[in-house]
């Protein structure tokens, strides 16, 4: 349990982004957001509390929040579209879930941890799933015949008329440079650490394929050179 | 906060305590705050009052409806000002686009481009539902585009990564930003190797939640001269600058609205087979129209303008019947975490609220979506209904994959409706065209594949930087 000050550290965070402001503008508690609100209908979650822990500077119950109600949330933005004030209660809940990450917080962890192979996917790669990742055993209750055609994946995509959707591995081919670009991208703005923060064991994985593609890229620019001087 | 403050209407309620919490907030035990659960109190408004307060609630709420009335602030008026302060550039939608114009949902303008575009594709589509960008090229194809001048896909191009941001706040605004910011640079550059000049492709987002989130992340590029100084360092770095600035496109543009624009020509150009007999229902993607909402189209010929007109424009277009559902607004359920780790959720919901009310109430032979996530989630999860009684089946696609059967594409080989789980096969078989037969011949054009003979809809070498 967080002492008071770590409470209100986290409060200071989530106030402290500059979206913040743009996405709480008042609250009438009229309970629209919650009405249309997907995940309220399943979960212990109601987006108006959200908007009235914000707005009322409740940082003990914030806390609380976040150790699960945030995570209910399926950010359709339906709220958003319909709150009067136009406040964005699906903003503010990307927010708290940056913030948790930020602070370690053990629910996060816990939570983020079966969603680890997404994010293997597209920190290394630059896509987000791929054909191989949507297979029958990965989802049993998509039942027995996911699609129409059985044969060898490889097969199956080859069959697609584009290029770059050819792939097994990836949605669609991600040039080398490319994926190099966005693991610059992910060092500078402070991504892999957020990731070494929530996961060290993917963290190290990561890091270590990274390693090995820039490799690839030095040697593929040193052949450039080289074919460039012939 | 001032006694007026909205969300304070509870300050002098009788039974509020002083608890924990700021004055202001009764709280009889340190527990809950005004408004919630056990400790709701009523306002003891007048009626009259209730009235009042509930008319205004209405008003501000109704804004499905174009309101001309009701103008918001225009983040393109915000982005001339920067480039006119030497700031930034924007790579602009000019004649040789051929861009046609919409009205959005406040009765503002926005240029459509039609040609020379830059394929920014979606990990779900290309993964998952590849019938989506095969549709479109095709149709690109047969209005006689020139693939390397009129349109490029290439693979120099990542996701927007706002799955995952949205599934689990690993990321910011900055790595958004210079995601966004690098590919539309890429697609703001990627004529040059062609022979064309600078911003001569002009992106074309396939992805429902690249669409939104690019649109998000613009406006706080466009005010935030923090971000951007911090992501032009970034930009800088990966040489992804032009004269040293950053480059943001004019409009940011999803492939359902090329679609939308296009509808008349295809339905008066190439389609081949009737459809008037198809009974059509739409699920337009949340993040089409509920993030920065102001930019999505809205027609008062399609739906009154009460609802985004996209989807819906299209069956109209085709000669289909459109049928509305009671839960035409509801999400699907995907979720982004959902889908993957908490997946009771995605399918109740996709189950109760979309799948189950559009077989029972509009009896629909399909249910068309223009997201990667909503066609996922609801073509995938209607066998597990089984489990729960809840027998409903309706087939689900694009609107640009329905559009392509109606214009007599194959059902395989192009509208690749083999990678869908639900019964597109009876929709098929509705339009008059042989599913058993089409399959037959795509067995045998799989022998084909493994034999090295494989059709492609452009050259590939286009996608490595190579001529066409």
């Amino acid at each position: 349990m967080a002492t008071y000050a770590e409470m209100q550290q986290i409060f200071d965070d989530i106030r402290g982004d500059f979206r913040y402001d743009h996405e709480l503008n008042g609250c009438l508690n009229c309970g629209i957001c919650t009405a249309t609100c997907p995940s309220a209908q399943f979960y212990d979650y109601s987006p108006r509390e959200i908007v009235q822990l914000l707005w009322t500077e409740n940082v003990e119950q914030i806390y609380d929040a976040m150790q699960e109600k945030i995570w209910a949330c399926a950010q359709c933005m339906t709220c958003a579209a319909r709150c009067p004030f136009k406040n964005s209660p699906g903003g503010l809940v990307a927010i708290m879930r940056e913030v948790a990450i930020k602070h370690e917080m053990q629910s996060a962890k816990d939570v983020l941890r079966p969603f680890g192979r997404v994010m293997l996917k597209l920190i290394t790669t630059g896509n987000q799933l791929s054909p191989d990742m949507i297979q029958p055993d990965h989802f049993p209750d998509w039942g027995p015949n996911i699609q129409k055609v059985e044969g060898d994946l490889r097969v199956l995509r080859k069959a697609i008329p584009v290029k770059t959707l050819q792939t097994v591995e990836t949605a669609w081919e991600v040039s080398l440079k490319t994926s190099v670009e966005m693991y610059t991208i992910w060092e500078m703005t402070g991504v892999l650490k957020s990731l070494e923060l929530m996961d060290e064991n993917l963290f190290d994985v990561i890091e270590d394929f990274i390693d090995e593609k820039r490799e690839d890229y030095e040697d593929w620019l040193e052949e450039q050179e080289e074919e460039d001087d012939d | 906060m001032s006694e007026h403050t909205p969300g304070n209407h509870n300050q002098s309620a009788q039974g509020a305590g002083a608890g924990t919490m700021k004055p202001g907030f009764h709280n009889t035990d340190g527990q809950g705050i005004a408004g919630h659960g056990s400790f709701f109190q009523a306002t003891d408004l007048s009626r009259e009052d209730a009235v009042k307060a509930t008319d205004w609630v209405r008003k501000h709420v109704d804004r499905r409806t174009i309101d001309l009335g009701d103008r918001m602030d225009d983040v393109r008026e915000h982005m001339y000002e920067l480039e006119k302060d030497g700031q930034i550039i924007i790579h602009r939608i000019g004649d040789q686009h051929e861009p046609v114009g919409v009205k959005t949902l406040f009765g503002w303008d926005k240029q459509i481009p039609t040609k020379q575009l830059w394929h920014h594709k979606s990990c779900g589509q290309c993964g998952n539902i590849p019938g989506y960008p095969t549709s479109l090229l095709w149709f690109m194809n047969k209005f006689g585009f020139v693939p390397g001048k009129d349109y490029l896909d290439e693979t120099d191009q990542t996701s927007c990564t706002a799955w995952n941001y949205h599934g689990s706040g690993i990321g910011n605004v900055e790595s958004l930003a210079a995601v966004f910011l690098r590919n539309f640079h890429q697609a703001y550059v990627a004529g040059k190797q062609h022979g064309h000049e600078l911003g001569h492709f002009f992106p074309l987002v396939h992805c429902g939640t690249s669409f939104g989130n690019y649109k998000e992340i613009r406006k706080y590029l466009v005010e935030s001269a923090e971000l951007r100084e911090k992501v032009t360092k970034i930009l800088g770095k990966l040489g992804r600058l032009v004269d040293g600035k950053l480059v943001i496109p004019e409009e940011i543009i999803h492939y359902s609205e090329w679609v939308h624009v296009m509808r008349d020509r295809i339905a008066s150009e190439l389609q081949t087979i009737d459809v008037s007999n198809i009974r059509t229902t739409a699920h337009v993607a949340c993040h089409y129209y509920k993030m920065v909402h102001e930019d999505a189209i809205y027609d008062p010929d399609v739906l009154g303008g009460n609802r985004t007109a996209i989807i819906t424009s299209t069956a109209k277009a085709l000669g289909a019947q459109v049928i509305d559902y009671s839960t035409w607004y509801d999400c699907c359920g995907f979720g982004f975490r959902h889908i993957i780790s908490e997946r009771e959720f995605t399918r109740s919901f996709t189950m109760d609220r979309k799948i189950k009310v559009v077989r029972e109430e509009a009896n629909a032979d399909v249910l068309l979506a223009n997201d990667t996530g909503c066609v996922t989630t609801m073509d995938k999860n209607q066998w597990i209904g089984k489990a729960h009684e809840q027998d409903f089946q309706v087939p689900i696609m694009a609107e640009v994959q329905f559009a392509a059967l109606a214009c007599g594409a194959d059902p395989f080989k192009i509208v690749q409706l083999q990678w869908h789980a639900s019964p597109c096969e009876d929709l098929v078989e509705k339009m008059g065209i042989s599913w058993s037969e089409a399959k037959k011949n795509f067995q045998a054009y799989l022998k084909e594949v493994e034999a090295g003979n494989i059709e492609y809809l452009y050259n590939p070498e286009l996608a490595y930087g190579g001529k066409a």
